[in-house]
């Protein structure tokens, strides 16, 4: 009877070590909320720089296109210049 | 008047600024209603940089030896400031660089853009894509988890079944009979010295090639854009616009969806069930599974290789077989095969997807 109850121990002993064996998923991502709170608000604030960046760009590539619209971007040949 | 910077009187002492701003200025492109595709080499372009970056800052700490690789990454992942983003950074650019090149390489088929005189400009760029897709191949090598052995295992058996010169192809990219820790040297070579020397003087080659050539004009629009627009200040700044938009997208997907690390590389297991390629080998995946072993007694996968190979090879040498678009004449048939081509390549990849 002993015999079986460590065979039994045995085999559950290996079942649970084969079962608790087994690798963990590896935390590719910060698991502490203290972590993903500051990952989240980096995230949103590069969101912000990002969206001000193209307005601005898109700002300025609006002036340069009413300029050229204009003609102001051309220097006039020949003019006449005060010394 | 304000005073120049003094950096600034330094360089104009020594080079002619203004003659390189006249230089920039003078390089006009042309507008039409297709110039959006213009914009998508240069997203590729911008990913690339973005990609060797954070290449180097990932090769600043992974070891490139079967006992440690994989032991490096979680390192990096768990333990490096900032590492699991630069990883996940990493794998995310590489997914749109290469997104991004495909969406590139069918609209220079479907616009011709490939025509006469720009031959050699669609055939850097294809190699391009080429070097492309086997810096992702040896970059999820550099893994060392079973998911990429397994997959580059199976890839590099399938270049095997390639006749008279596929057994050489296999050793040549395993470094001996089968996948080892020799392929890992192998890959780590490839995918930080010699595809980056490659892939640099390809884009050099091809972005000289643009300037020389200026951008390409569809035929179907010869006579109807709306002129020229030059390229410095007003699409530098649409550009810069895209890259932004482009970057902004990359870091978000690097942030919500990092990539899973597998279990670690075994030489001796079997290959984990449902194993399947990175998403641009799908279908060839699956058209591969569509073949029987044998085929008239000849191996069904050899077959298979083989008119997959010619396929590409077709694809490759389309400037050459296309005579009309040469002449400046509208090719339907070629337009025909180029959406052949692109629906095959879309509808193989989402059944190998979703199957």
């Amino acid at each position: 009877m002993i015999r079986i109850i460590i065979l039994f121990c045995f085999i559950i002993t290996l079942a649970s070590s084969r079962v608790f064996a087994q690798p963990e998923n590896i935390e590719v991502f910060p698991s502490a909320p203290y972590d993903r709170y500051i990952i989240y608000e980096m995230l949103a604030l590069f969101r912000v720089g990002i969206i001000g960046l193209i307005v601005i760009i898109r700002m300025k590539l609006k002036e340069i296109e009413r300029i050229q619209f204009m003609g102001l971007d051309t220097a006039e040949k020949e003019i006449p210049l005060l010394d | 008047m304000r005073r120049k910077a003094s950096w600034l009187r330094w360089f104009e002492e020594r080079y002619d600024i203004d003659e390189i701003k006249n230089l920039a200025k003078s390089k006009l492109v042309p507008s039409h209603k297709y110039e959006c595709w213009y914009f998508t080499g240069g997203i590729v372009l911008f990913l690339f940089v973005t990609q060797f970056i954070s290449g180097m800052v990932l090769a600043l700490y992974y070891v490139p030896h079967g006992d440690f690789a994989h032991k490096s990454i979680i390192d990096i992942v768990t333990k490096i400031n900032a590492g699991w983003f630069f990883r996940s950074l990493h794998h995310w650019n590489a997914q749109l660089a290469i997104v991004v090149a495909f969406i590139h390489l069918f609209s220079a088929l479907l616009l011709k853009s490939y025509r006469k005189p720009r031959e050699l400009l669609w055939v850097s760029g294809f190699i391009l894509i080429g070097t492309s897709i086997f810096f992702g191949l040896s970059g999820y090598f550099l893994l060392w988890d079973e998911r990429a052995f397994a997959a580059v295992r199976v890839a590099t058996g399938g270049a095997g079944n390639l006749p008279l010169v596929g057994s050489f192809i296999k050793a040549f990219l395993r470094g001996g009979i089968d996948v080892t820790g020799e392929t890992l040297t192998r890959f780590y070579a490839f995918h930080v010295s010699i595809l980056p020397l490659v892939t640099l003087f390809l884009i050099v080659m091809h972005l000289f090639l643009v300037q020389y050539h200026g951008m390409s004009v569809p035929l179907s629009l010869k006579h109807k854009t709306r002129g020229d627009i030059p390229f410095f200040p007003n699409l530098f700044y649409k550009d810069l616009i895209i890259w932004l938009v482009a970057f902004g997208m990359v870091v978000t997907l690097a942030t919500f969806l990092p990539p899973e690390i597998g279990k670690k590389a075994d030489l001796l297991a079997p290959a984990p069930e449902n194993i399947k390629p990175e998403w641009y080998f799908l279908f060839l995946f699956q058209t591969l599974k569509l073949f029987p072993g044998t085929i008239l007694g000849l191996n069904g996968e050899t077959i298979a290789i083989v008119l997959v190979s010619l396929a590409i090879v077709f694809f490759f040498l389309i400037p050459f077989f296309d005579r009309k678009s040469a002449r400046q004449e509208m090719s339907r048939l070629f337009t025909w095969i180029g959406t052949i081509y692109l629906a095959y390549f879309v509808v193989m990849t989402i059944i190998g997807f979703f199957s």
